[in-house]
């Protein structure tokens, strides 16, 4: 406990010596504000402190939407862009220096010749290093948290779930980083190799979901036709004429077509999705927030960019339209991402951490300094 | 028999199964001694040193450090340390420098507050103890790091080239604390490639490391025993009586010593000389100086890295399986 203690001292002391951390909170302070200057009244919405404002008949002050809407610019848009993007870069660039400097030959041997086990410093170490992100994401929660509770009067601590996830997502590229830098010993390797690693994931998601998408798509298209079809052949009855029997055929070989185009993009969909099974879910493990904040509501935030909602006079508001075949093809795939468990999504993940972090460790703790 | 502190056998390490770093090391070191261990860049010192701290792994190795295997951690909160080129993070000041490595050393922490200040009040960086290390000069940094070493009060201190980089005051100052280590009754290991600095300060045991084995080890004393002797110089040619004499042997004078000669009479007892000073006062002849001498360590060094089979210095590094050694 008492190592743990010096080396959690010192790792704060190590930040506060970096210029970027003290970056990255400002920018973060500016985004706190940027969001906490969005408010609404009577008529509308109003951003930075009242210098635009938007008259909307959805967005207005008491408006249940307005909350939704308000939740949503942090869950979609504040986490994704800033939270994992932006500030996931800059911390890992702050924090890929932190295992080459400790095991740099005159650091490392003064280390050593303490009576700590390798592993445990190496657990030790790992574990103190990611202060950085907890510093930034548990100040910046606040704020957020601030700004709902004052704004919407939505004083909602669900907005805290978002320090563990980003915690959790940080992780697993840390993980790799360390994994590189305590191998090669440089530290640009590590931040090169990571955002390369990153970049990689990113594709692989992305590839999944057109995959996932597209798929569904001519699912429904296969439906569609068998549907046309049986309602084609009981009209038919019995004796159909010539132009029946030859559009019976037509729609059957096309719902052949489409039924092999299926399978096809279902082989290279469970590809991708079984190579996934073993990576790290970045982008599933942010998205787990926004599944937990928008869980009581079925209205997201796109249907109010698109104007997807109807509002009946008497603050109730319910989704524009039919369903179309689009929205059923997004429906079932959210369902599908959906339907992964957090315990899968964060489980499988953390696997991969541990992967890495156990080979790390094993070179850590083999190697002659 | 005195107690051993380190007492290690047949320490080997190779390093990436080419580099044969130590090749048969066995030391022994007892209770309250100051150990030098010398050898030229190469020859293996930081390599034990390193084993001995768990910081590099032996390839074999047998025998006790404070009457633990080798490698046992717990025993390292009585040890200290002073690694060669150490590195310190940059962004503590020399105060959090001390705090930090007594509390991963298991120091608590009333007792790591007063010890710090000590031991800075010790090596003379109090002033600086707030000041961060980045502003240190090379000597501010290595009185640190010996403060460091010393963070745990360990029985047992390794200095790895203590005096690496510092001026003569730093190196003045190092021997005291060194000195004040040796009353305190601590045992300590000293590394250094700098011979000078092993007999000023008076190290009880020396011991002589070139390309991974020990060549030569004994007290000073004991090591220039046999090269202590009288040396005369004269004005003018050695006498033929003198030359006929097989206990006198003739030297060269040095350079800034034209028309001299030097005799020379091995042993220790300065009554031995007598006769010959009365012959040559008989002879008139005059006696510039009679100086009793013994080898330095320095000789001393340079004779046993002289390789036995081409009578060269061998060149510093790691024995490579080409010539020298055994
Ligand atoms: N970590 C290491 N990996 C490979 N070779 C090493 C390592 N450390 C030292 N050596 C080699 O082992 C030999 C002995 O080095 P060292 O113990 O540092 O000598 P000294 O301290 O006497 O100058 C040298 O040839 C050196 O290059
Ligand atoms: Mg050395």
């Amino acid at each position: 406990m008492r190592v743990f203690g010096a080396m959690l001292v010192d790792a704060y002391r190590e930040l506060n010596s970096k210029k970027l951390f003290w970056v990255i909170l400002a920018i973060s302070g500016v985004v706190v504000l940027g969001y906490g200057s969005i408010g609404f009244d009577a008529a509308g919405v109003s951003i930075g402190f009242g210098i635009w404002h938007v008259e909307s008949e959805f967005l207005y002050d008491g408006s249940v939407l307005s909350t939704i809407f308000y939740r949503s610019i942090f869950a979609s848009f504040i986490v994704a862009i800033w939270l994992t993007w932006i500030a996931t870069i800059l911390a890992l660039i702050s924090t890929t220096t932190v295992f080459p400097d400790f095991i740099a030959g005159g650091a490392i041997d003064l280390v050593l010749a303490k009576p700590i086990g390798r592993l445990r410093l190496f657990v030790y170490k790992y574990l103190v290093s990611l202060l950085f992100v907890v510093l930034q994401v548990t100040l910046f929660c606040i704020g957020i948290f601030l700004c709902m509770g004052l704004r919407v009067g939505d004083w909602d601590p669900l907005v805290f779930a978002a320090i563990p996830l980003v915690i959790v997502f940080f992780s697993y590229l840390f993980s790799v980083s360390v994994l590189v830098g305590v191998w090669t010993r440089s530290a640009i390797t590590a931040l090169l190799l990571t955002i390369l690693f990153w970049f990689g994931l990113y594709s692989m998601n992305q590839t999944e979901a057109i995959l996932l998408t597209v798929k569904t798509q001519f699912q429904l298209e296969t439906e569609h036709a068998a549907e046309r079809l049986a309602a084609l052949e009981a009209n038919a009855g019995d004796e159909p004429d010539e132009t029946t029997t030859s559009r019976i055929a037509e729609l059957r070989t096309e719902q052949q077509e489409a039924e092999d185009l299926v399978a096809r993009l279902d082989t290279w969909y469970r590809l991708t999705a079984g190579i996934k099974a073993v990576l790290p879910k970045t982008g599933e493990t942010i998205g787990l927030l926004d599944r937990w904040l928008s869980r009581d509501s079925d209205i997201n935030i796109m249907d109010i960019f698109t104007g997807n909602v109807q509002a009946d006079g008497n603050g109730q508001f319910s989704l524009g339209g039919r369903p179309d075949r689009d929205r059923e093809a997004q429906r079932r795939v959210q369902a599908v991402y959906a339907g992964r468990s957090e315990t899968y999504v964060i489980g499988t993940s953390l696997a991969f951490e541990f992967v890495m972090l156990g080979l790390a460790a094993w070179i850590f703790c083999r190697r002659d300094y | 028999m005195p107690e051993a502190v380190i007492d290690i056998h047949d320490v080997h390490k190779t390093y990436r199964r080419r580099i044969k770093a130590l090749r048969g090391v066995s030391v022994r070191v007892e209770r309250g001694q100051i150990v030098g261990l010398l050898g030229p860049n190469g020859a293996g010192k930081s390599t034990l040193v390193k084993i001995l701290m768990t910081v590099v792994r032996p390839s074999r190795a047998s025998g006790t450090v404070l009457g633990h295997a080798v490698g046992h951690k717990p025993t390292l909160r009585r040890v200290g340390y002073l690694p060669e080129h150490h590195r310190f993070p940059p962004y503590l000041t020399g105060g959090q420098v001390l705090d930090f490595y007594a509390a991963l050393a298991g120091v608590d922490r009333s007792t790591r507050r007063v010890r710090a200040a000590e031991l800075l009040e010790i090596v003379g960086m109090t002033e600086w103890k707030d000041t961060c290390i980045s502003e240190y000069s090379k000597g501010m940094m290595q009185r640190v790091g010996l403060a460091q070493s010393l963070v745990n009060d360990p029985d047992l201190v390794l200095l790895d080239e203590p005096t690496d980089g510092v001026d003569p005051i730093g190196r003045r100052d190092i021997r005291d604390v060194l000195n004040r280590m040796r009353e305190d009754g601590k045992t300590v290991l000293l590394n250094s490639h700098l011979l000078s600095e092993l007999e000023l300060v008076g190290c009880d045991h020396v011991l002589i490391m070139h390309q991974g084995q020990i060549r030569v080890e004994g007290s000073i004393d004991e090591l220039t025993h046999d090269s202590r002797r009288y040396e005369l110089v004269i004005v003018g040619d050695v006498p033929d009586w003198a030359n006929a004499q097989p206990e006198i042997d003739v030297r060269p004078t040095a350079m800034n010593e034209p028309g001299m000669s030097m005799l020379v009479v091995s042993g220790t007892e300065a009554s031995s000389i007598q006769p010959l000073i009365d012959r040559l006062r008989a002879d008139a002849r005059t006696i510039v100086r009679v100086q009793a001498r013994r080898d330095s360590l320095e000789e001393l060094f340079m004779r046993s890295v002289i390789n036995r089979e081409t009578g060269q210095v061998d060149a510093p590094g790691a024995y490579t399986g080409n010539g020298g050694g055994a």
